[in-house]
């Protein structure tokens, strides 16, 4: 969080006159850090940056998952939705605003799977009743991937700094720990014995409120 | 031969290779192998393609954003990619802010008071290098806040030892409720504004930019911004002062 400001442009604008025409933007571009304090602050401005800045980057994961269309449109909406919404639960410090949206986003895409093989399993139970096949529901235990991957991202959220961002970049960048503390600078021992518990953490989340448990 | 660590399981759980006699003994080892089994699943699950670190940008269509304008009912909006520049400085018709005379202060050289400055800002890095804009070439570059009676204060330039300036500004006004104080360098024409940050009644510093020309933008103003988002200043400045004065 130190580090120089960058020089920014000056507004220009007069200050007996104040001139904000809606819908134009301001000259100012403020940089990532701040567009970041902006939202958590509840500035309304702060959401349309992000919005330019970052939408591409969510609607692409989203496109990723399901391909270009409504459905990835509709996790890009409820990414920034939810991310508005829920913006007290931001900390700016804590992690740069996109990689907060693409959490979001990785919940949402979860969801969505999540959503939709509970429909496919009841069409399938449904199928089954009406066939009166013997054997009940075929698919118990098999589909749990689904909603474990939902419970584990939410566990994931649980975590603090740095065990978020460490296992973070084991998952989702596929870093070696040798990278990780490469990238982070905190030491190798530290960096396995984060995940060495992050991974437990989560295997007993799993064990505790895991899907197949219940099926 | 001995089990693996508990460390180095994690790592085969996340398909890391081990040192050869590790590898080893987690091929002939049947326990070993089951709790490598067991902590295995979380990141079979989540370390997939679909939800790695996003590669591609894909602009999303403009129904998206108009969707999540109606959800949240936030009117500002995206620029869309011909960015609109503002036009510099054409007074509105209608003000929209109160209309405050501008005064210059006298700058008062206290070098007691540069003394408190540079103890203060040691925690945020050690006073080692002057600014000596001053005709006087004191240590600090320190103005006086005034304009309206409800606020007063003094901002100071200050140096650190890494050659960054911060700006201390230790104000005296009244508390706001949906509202903030916001630190503003203006130019002599009262045209051209950089924000530096938000400030609260008391003493704190903000960053001064790298390359910001003080003398291009000699008056220091704190304004009472309201919570709309607008990042533009609003018109209602409560202290000012000239660092050039
Ligand atoms: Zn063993």
């Amino acid at each position: 969080m130190s580090g120089a400001l960058a020089l920014r442009e000056p507004i220009m604008g007069s200050v007996q006159a104040v001139g904000h025409v809606p819908g134009t933007r301001s000259v100012v571009d403020p940089d990532d850090a701040e567009i970041g304090r902006r939202f958590a602050a509840g500035e309304e401005q702060a959401l349309a940056w992000a919005y330019e800045q970052w939408a591409g980057q969510v609607h692409g994961m989203a496109v990723r998952a399901f391909g270009p269309g409504p459905d990835a449109e509709d996790v890009t909406q409820q990414v920034f939705v939810a991310a508005w919404t829920g913006r007290a639960r931001y900390r700016p410090d804590d992690s740069p605003l996109p990689a907060w949206l693409v959490g979001i986003c990785r919940h949402k895409i979860a969801d969505a799977w999540a959503k939709r093989d509970k429909q496919r399993r009841e069409a399938e139970a449904a199928m089954t009743e009406a066939q009166a096949r013997p054997g009940g529901p075929v698919t118990a235990g098999v589909d749990a991937a689904a909603t474990d991957r939902v419970l584990l991202l939410d566990e994931l959220d649980h975590l603090g700094q740095p065990q978020r961002g460490i296992i973070e970049l084991a998952f989702f960048e596929d870093l070696t720990h040798a990278q990780i503390a490469e990238r982070t600078g905190l030491p190798l021992g530290t960096i396995k014995s984060h995940i060495r518990r992050t991974l437990e953490r989560l295997r007993t989340r799993l064990e505790v409120d895991g899907a197949a448990l219940h099926a | 031969m001995q089990h693996c660590t508990p460390e180095q399981l994690a790592l085969a759980a996340l398909r890391e290779t081990l040192p050869a006699n590790e590898d080893a003994h987690l091929a002939s080892c049947g326990s070993c192998r089951a709790e490598v089994t067991a902590l295995r699943r979380a990141p079979e699950l989540l370390a997939v393609p679909h939800l790695a670190a996003p590669v591609d940008d894909v602009p999303p269509p403009p129904q998206v954003w108009q969707a999540i304008a109606a959800a949240t009912g936030v009117t500002a909006t995206p620029a869309d990619h011909s960015p609109v520049r503002a036009a510099p400085a054409t007074p509105a018709a209608d003000p929209g802010g109160t209309v405050v005379p501008f005064r210059s202060r006298r700058r008062p050289v206290l070098l007691t008071a540069a003394a408190v400055v540079a103890g203060a800002v040691v925690g945020a890095g050690a006073v080692t290098a002057v600014q000596s804009t001053g005709e006087d070439g004191d240590s600090v570059t320190s103005v006086a806040l005034d304009l309206l009676p409800e606020a007063s204060g003094t901002a100071d330039v200050v140096v650190r030892g890494d050659g960054s300036r911060v700006l201390q500004v230790d104000l005296d006004a009244p508390a706001l409720e949906d509202a903030y104080y916001e630190v503003w360098v203006i130019d002599r024409s009262v045209q051209g504004m950089l924000p530096l940050g938000v400030v609260t009644p008391g003493t704190q510093t903000v960053e001064l930019p790298d390359g910001l020309d003080l003398s291009e933008y000699p008056l220091v103003d704190v304004s009472v911004e309201p919570l709309d988002g607008d990042p533009t200043h609003s018109g209602v400045s409560v202290a000012r002062g000239d660092l050039d004065a």
